[in-house]
């Protein structure tokens, strides 16, 4: 019952010194107490840590004594049975004891050797790295590549997988849910497209071909050119050199020029559809007229500065009609085969007022009339009514010629041969009336000269009254009568012959058919600041206001005017009988007050 | 003479100028220059509706932004070799640090001022995280290495380790008549890792873990009690813990320092290659979803 104990301890320089010690006895104690057989000065070992007993010539059981654990070829245990043939190794604390056999002197050997450092600072570091940030942190390079995998996996594949899902799906229309290629979307689409949001394939056709024209026209299919796209080209300013490097750039880059989204840029925003800019019409229209010479449109670039005289489409002539467009410069005269004085209507002190204040109750007339009595706003606001006989004229100036009953007859308005039928029936139906003193009961009295000359007149007059009918007519026509009083009348070609004819009377809906004039949107002012009526003595005085007029208020897109105002505002680029985008937006927000509220207000003031 | 040891003079600073003063700010007038130019440039050019990053001036910016910015990413690859002259590793340096800072400029004009929820937006701000970094770096080099040396006094990195090992050592043998409780409460001490606690307590130095803290308290419940006879090991193992303190807490300064010295870097470099990721994936996204 032998135990050798060989103690291990290193020398600085790393030579191993062993110390043998035999003991002829079956048991030892192992622990930090110096008093110990096998004493590990270690305080992860308690005082008494274990007792090791010879159960045989190769077998021992060791037993912890203090209840802490230990370690046998690294399974933790507080007993276990070893056999030194096979060895074993036993772990205490920062100690490792070796168990083997030694068949010669028959004794179990315990090599002891301490395996871990006294503390954790004393283990051994590599002080560069221990010092350093790169011991707590994953390494730079690590990290490095991480981001990029991890950046390129979320907005590069996964944007593709979505893209190409997408692609792939049979219906057109993606569900409403987070799309990863949205990832890539350089920001908001205009309200306008908001619905498009959601699928970028709607413009974005193909992968790597810029957004073409096709895209746009399957939906606006209704939008024209602004010009023949020849002479629009024609139009066109040479491009500088910078515009060339970018044409050359565009061209290499598979980017065709002239594209509807070159004006219409996407993604600036989840706002309204920008109008266009002043610059973008003066581009071309402020020397239009050097490169393409044969045009009719004037050179313009700025409303202030830059404008031609307005030139309003006029009637030139009623009979045969003639419409032209002329400068309000040269004072063309209208002739929309009409007599109308404004000035006589206008009046506030001759019979027109007169005539007005008795029909107050019936008609709302003020004291005299007042632009609005007869112009009356579209539902719009933007323009009037048209003026009708109906509506506007016929309470003054009555067509009625007879009654019978008390029922009116009035002449057919807008139909000259009804009017001659209706006068010849007149004069051929009805005879005079009957004197009452020609009433058949009474009784003839001789001497009775007074119903004896009645009965006389009333049986001529009853006679030859048809033969009436024809200076009627001619009296009705002519200076003097009902119909000439407005119209121009067309005389017969033969006198007593023919029949007379009115000149048709056509008042234009709009004089600016190119421009665009809301007069809804000017209520701040009066009628009289921009027409001068009141003092328009013909209907040929076209009382459209000039430029110069305009110009009082409205300024150029950069004006330091009271209102500035591009092109935009009157103009747009795709032309049609709609208001221009700017007038549009400036209705969407809502800027505009109640038209109705203002016009009766305007009403009060005039009446 | 005089004027000439005045010369002498200039020549002896010039050789010791940093990188942010090489050849008389040259690159600091460059990078302002550059700057201003593209700011009178993106003043002047007109773009409606709007500026954004898909005008012509906005590709122009961003394609020499997207240059400049793999070329500043050479310096990784530069400063493994160190030459002198024009293009000297300074040389390198200065324009680095400049042409960086005047990133900030072109890549904002670059992005017209729109930002949203997506690449382009990313690539934006990671490169401002980067430039971030990079200035924090700047500053970083030029304060802390005067409280580091401070900090360590007359002692370097091995010497600091090797007091350590010695207090613990010195902890160990005091400790070995203890019973097991008492000997635990030391091994807590001993156990604990001076360079342990991890990233963020590294750079706060803020350790409420501390082996060495803990042990002490909780020997003094021992000790506290009772007079100093002066045959108590406990006592000695008082003094060592207290000792064992103050070297941890100038160490961990240290360490704090240091941390603070690096940690850019730990930013800097690898937010620079995410940077150049999502920058490929924002040029690919712009030419896959064409104009």
């Amino acid at each position: 019952m032998t135990f050798i104990v060989r103690q291990i301890s290193r020398t600085a320089d790393g030579r191993e010194i062993i110390r043998p010690r035999e003991f002829a006895q079956a048991e030892l104690s192992i622990g930090r107490n110096t008093e110990c057989d096998i004493h590990l000065p270690d305080l992860a070992v308690t005082l008494r840590h274990a007792v090791i007993r010879q159960l045989g010539p190769s077998r021992a059981e060791i037993t912890a004594s203090a209840g802490l654990p230990f370690d046998v070829d690294g399974r933790s245990t507080e007993r276990a049975e070893i056999d030194a043939q096979r060895g074993a190794n036993i772990r205490i604390g920062a100690h490792v004891i070796a168990v083997s056999r030694e068949a010669e002197r028959d004794a179990i050997v315990l090599t002891v050797e301490r395996v871990g450092e006294v503390s954790d600072a004393s283990e051994a570091k590599d002080e560069a790295r221990a010092f350093s940030l790169a011991g707590s942190l994953p390494g730079k390079r690590t990290m490095a590549w991480s981001f990029i995998g991890l950046v390129l996996a979320v907005f590069l594949a996964w944007p593709l997988w979505s893209f190409y899902t997408n692609s792939q799906a049979a219906d057109r229309d993606r569900p409403i849910a987070f799309h990863a290629d949205e990832m890539w979307s350089s920001g908001k689409l205009s309200l306008v497209h908001a619905q498009l949001e959601n699928n970028c394939k709607a413009c974005h056709a193909q992968p790597g071909v810029a957004v073409r024209d096709t895209s746009c026209v399957a939906c606006h299919d209704a939008v024209h050119d602004h010009a023949d796209p020849r002479r629009l080209a024609a139009a066109m300013v040479q491009p500088g050199a910078g515009k060339q490097v970018q044409l050359a750039f565009k061209s290499a880059f598979n980017v065709p020029e002239g594209r509807c989204v070159d004006c219409h840029t996407e993604h600036e925003g989840a706002t309204a559809m920008p109008v266009t800019a002043q610059k973008f019409c003066s581009d071309c229209h402020a020397q239009l007229k050097e490169r393409l010479t044969d045009t009719t449109i004037l050179n313009a670039s700025d409303f202030g500065t830059d404008h031609p005289q307005f030139r309003p489409a006029v009637r030139t002539s009623a009979m045969p009609p003639v419409v032209q467009r002329l400068s309000l410069d040269a004072r063309p005269i209208e002739d929309n085969g009409l007599k109308f004085p404004h000035n006589v209507h206008l009046s506030k002190t001759n019979g027109v007022a007169r005539m007005a204040q008795t029909m107050q109750v019936d008609y709302g007339f003020g004291k005299s009339l007042a632009c609005a009595d007869c112009h009356v706003p579209d539902p719009s606001g933007t323009r009037f009514r048209p003026i009708t006989m109906d509506q506007n004229c016929q309470m003054c100036h009555s067509l009625a010629f007879d009654r019978i009953d008390g029922t009116v007859r009035t002449l057919r308005h807008g139909d000259p041969k009804q009017v001659v039928a209706d006068l010849r029936a007149f004069y051929r139906s009805t005879g005079p009336v009957r004197p009452i003193n020609l009433g058949g009961n009474a009784r003839r009295r001789p001497g009775d000269f007074a119903t004896q000359a009645t009965a006389a007149r009333f049986s001529f007059a009853s006679a030859t009254r048809t033969g009436r009918a024809d200076p009627a007519i001619r009296a009705t026509f002519s200076e003097g009568g009902v119909c000439f009083e407005c119209h121009k009348v067309i005389q017969p070609a033969q006198s007593g012959t023919g029949t007379f004819g009115i000149v048709p009377v056509k008042l234009p809906d709009r004089y600016m058919r190119k421009g665009w004039f809301d007069h809804a949107a000017h209520q701040t002012e009066t009628c009289e600041s921009c027409h001068a009526a009141p003092t328009s003595a013909i209907a040929g005085d076209l009382l459209l206001p000039k430029i110069e007029s305009c110009r009082a208020c409205h300024g150029g897109e950069t004006a330091h005017k009271e209102v500035k105002s591009s092109c935009a505002m009157c103009h747009d680029f795709h032309r049609d009988d709609a208001a221009p985008l700017m007038v549009r937006n400036t209705r969407e927000r809502g800027r505009r007050v109640d038209p109705s509220n203002e016009l009766k207000a305007i009403r009060r003031d005039e009446g | 003479m005089a004027a000439r040891g005045v010369q002498q003079l200039k020549q002896v600073t010039s050789q010791h100028e940093g990188f942010l003063r090489h050849a008389g700010f040259r690159w600091l007038k460059i990078a302002l220059t550059v700057s201003l130019i593209a700011i009178v440039i993106y003043a002047f050019d007109d773009v409606q509706p709007r500026p954004n990053g898909g005008s012509a001036y906005g590709y122009f910016l961003g394609t020499v932004g997207l240059l400049l910015i793999l070329w500043l990413t050479m310096l990784g690859v530069r400063k493994r070799a160190m030459t002198t002259g024009r293009w000297s590793l300074k040389a390198w340096t200065s324009a680095h640090v400049y042409l960086g800072l005047a990133l900030i400029v072109i890549a904002t004009l670059h992005t017209g001022f729109q930002f949203g929820w997506n690449v382009h937006t990313l690539a934006y701000a990671l490169m401002m995280l980067v430039i971030l970094s990079g200035i924090y770096g700047i500053t970083a080099y030029s304060a802390l290495p005067r409280a580091l040396s401070n900090n360590r006094g007359e002692t370097t990195q091995s010497q600091m380790l090797d007091n350590l090992r010695m207090i613990d050592r010195q902890l160990h043998d005091a400790a070995q008549p203890l019973e097991h409780a008492q000997a635990e409460i030391v091994r807590m001490s001993l156990d604990d890792d001076p360079f342990g606690g991890g990233a963020w307590a590294r750079l706060t130095g803020n350790y409420p873990r501390c082996g060495t803290r803990r042990a002490q308290a909780a020997i003094r419940a021992y000790t506290g009690g009772g007079p100093n006879l002066g045959d108590n090991p406990l006592e000695k193992i008082d003094v060592l813990l207290e000792r064992k303190e103050a070297n941890l807490s100038r160490m961990r300064q240290h360490l704090r320092l240091k941390a603070l010295l690096e940690v850019w870097l730990y930013i800097h470099v690898p937010l620079t290659f995410a940077l150049i990721a999502a920058l490929f994936a924002h040029v690919f996204a712009v030419f896959f979803y064409w104009g």
